[in-house]
């Protein structure tokens, strides 16, 4: 499957959502928080897309520009790979989650919990992943401060 | 200093007059079998580049890699150490039998190395949570550091505890170069070391194995 066919593919599910106009090597799509998991069943039923498997997932703090969650999706099918991006406000980071399209999003997802405090509707076991269970904060949010940390000295 | 050359000195070589500390801690410094505490870079350095058989950790005794602290007595640090990491590594250190020793390998066991700041976990040295006997610098070691850093520890062993007094000991040891030394020198004290297992006059072999910075 070539790139134009899966672009025409992809624009017929959902006429609102844009191609990102993002340069990456990847081909980017650009949806919003509602659709996310609308989109996402299509992917991976839809026979003439099959992304079967989720490859990544992770979260980027933009700060005021709010949270940008990254699936990164492959099809093992026809060897075509897709990034799905969604941003979502700092303030109340909730997203549906897709556990329950890919498995594997469930430990990624309790990561991205973990560290972003992103979170995720009904998600089966969302707990802290790396830290201590009694962990106060999200540490990789970029303004995240505690009495451990040293800043550097410059 | 070997116990064949303390038999020597006495004519026909058939009994052995010596403190009791001086056979201990020879048996102790000659037979360290070090637990493996890797959690990152440092400890891919240590098992692949030390541990291998170009520089042949055999040579002074120390080969015997175990996985678990009940049968070892030196422990190497070779790895970031992180808050969650910190208890674990305790244990392991309780667990470990007496007398037991600790090199710590790299920056980040030694200061938190290049995770000093801005980081929300890493323990900034390992000496916050055991004691450590000999520190070797590094990001990471080169395989000659970790020698030397372990002939040290043989060095500290052999100069350094009693029966009269156990746990006491001259620490810490830095083992990186001193200024003036050259690797050179070093590979010509361990090959001297290594061939030198029948010396006679015990005085000057002392004198010859003090530390240029003095220990
Ligand atoms: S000191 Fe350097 S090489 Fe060793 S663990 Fe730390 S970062 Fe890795």
């Amino acid at each position: 499957m070539d790139q134009e066919i899966l672009l025409a593919q992809i624009r017929q599910i959902d006429p609102q959502n844009q191609i990102s106009p993002k340069k990456t090597d990847l081909i980017a799509l650009e949806i919003t928080a509602t659709s996310l998991h609308e989109v996402m069943r299509t992917m991976r039923k839809q026979p003439d897309l099959s992304f079967d498997m989720l490859c990544s997932h992770t979260a980027v703090d933009w700060l005021e520009n709010g949270f940008e969650l990254i699936y990164v999706l492959y099809s093992t099918q026809f060897r075509q790979s897709l990034m799905i991006i969604v941003n979502i406000p700092r303030e109340n980071p909730v997203i549906p989650t897709v556990s329950n399209i890919w498995l594997a999003a469930e430990a990624q997802e309790r990561e991205v919990f973990d560290l972003f405090g992103v979170q995720y509707d009904h998600h089966p076991d969302l707990r802290r992943l790396f830290l201590e269970d009694d962990w106060v904060g999200y540490p990789m949010r970029k303004d995240y401060k505690d009495d451990f940390m040293l800043e550097s000295a410059e | 200093m070997g116990l064949v050359a303390q038999m020597d000195q006495i004519s026909g070589g058939s009994f052995i007059l010596t403190r009791m500390d001086e056979v201990i801690n020879w048996a102790r410094a000659n037979s360290l079998w070090p637990l493996v505490f890797g959690t990152s870079c440092c400890a891919i350095e240590m098992m692949m580049a030390t541990g291998a058989a170009r520089h042949d950790l055999a040579r002074f005794g120390a080969e015997v890699v175990r996985p678990s602290p009940r049968q070892a007595d030196l422990l190497i640090l070779a790895g970031t150490i992180v808050k969650r990491m910190a208890p674990r590594l305790r244990t392991l250190y309780e667990q470990m039998a007496e007398p037991r020793y600790v090199i710590a390998t790299g920056a980040c066991t030694i200061s938190g190395g290049p995770f000093v700041y801005n980081s929300y976990t890493t323990i900034r040295g390992a000496d916050q949570i055991i004691p450590v006997d000999i520190y070797v610098p590094g990001c990471p070691p080169r395989p000659e550091s970790l020698l030397y850093g372990i002939l040290a520890l043989q060095k500290m062993i052999k100069s350094g505890e009693s029966l009269r007094e156990p746990g006491i000991r001259k620490k810490p040891v830095v083992s990186e170069l001193p200024p003036g030394v050259k690797l050179e020198d070093i590979t010509l004290e361990l090959r001297q070391i290594l061939g030198d297992e029948g010396i006679t006059n015990i005085p000057e072999e002392i004198a010859r194995r003090e530390w240029s910075t003095g220990l």
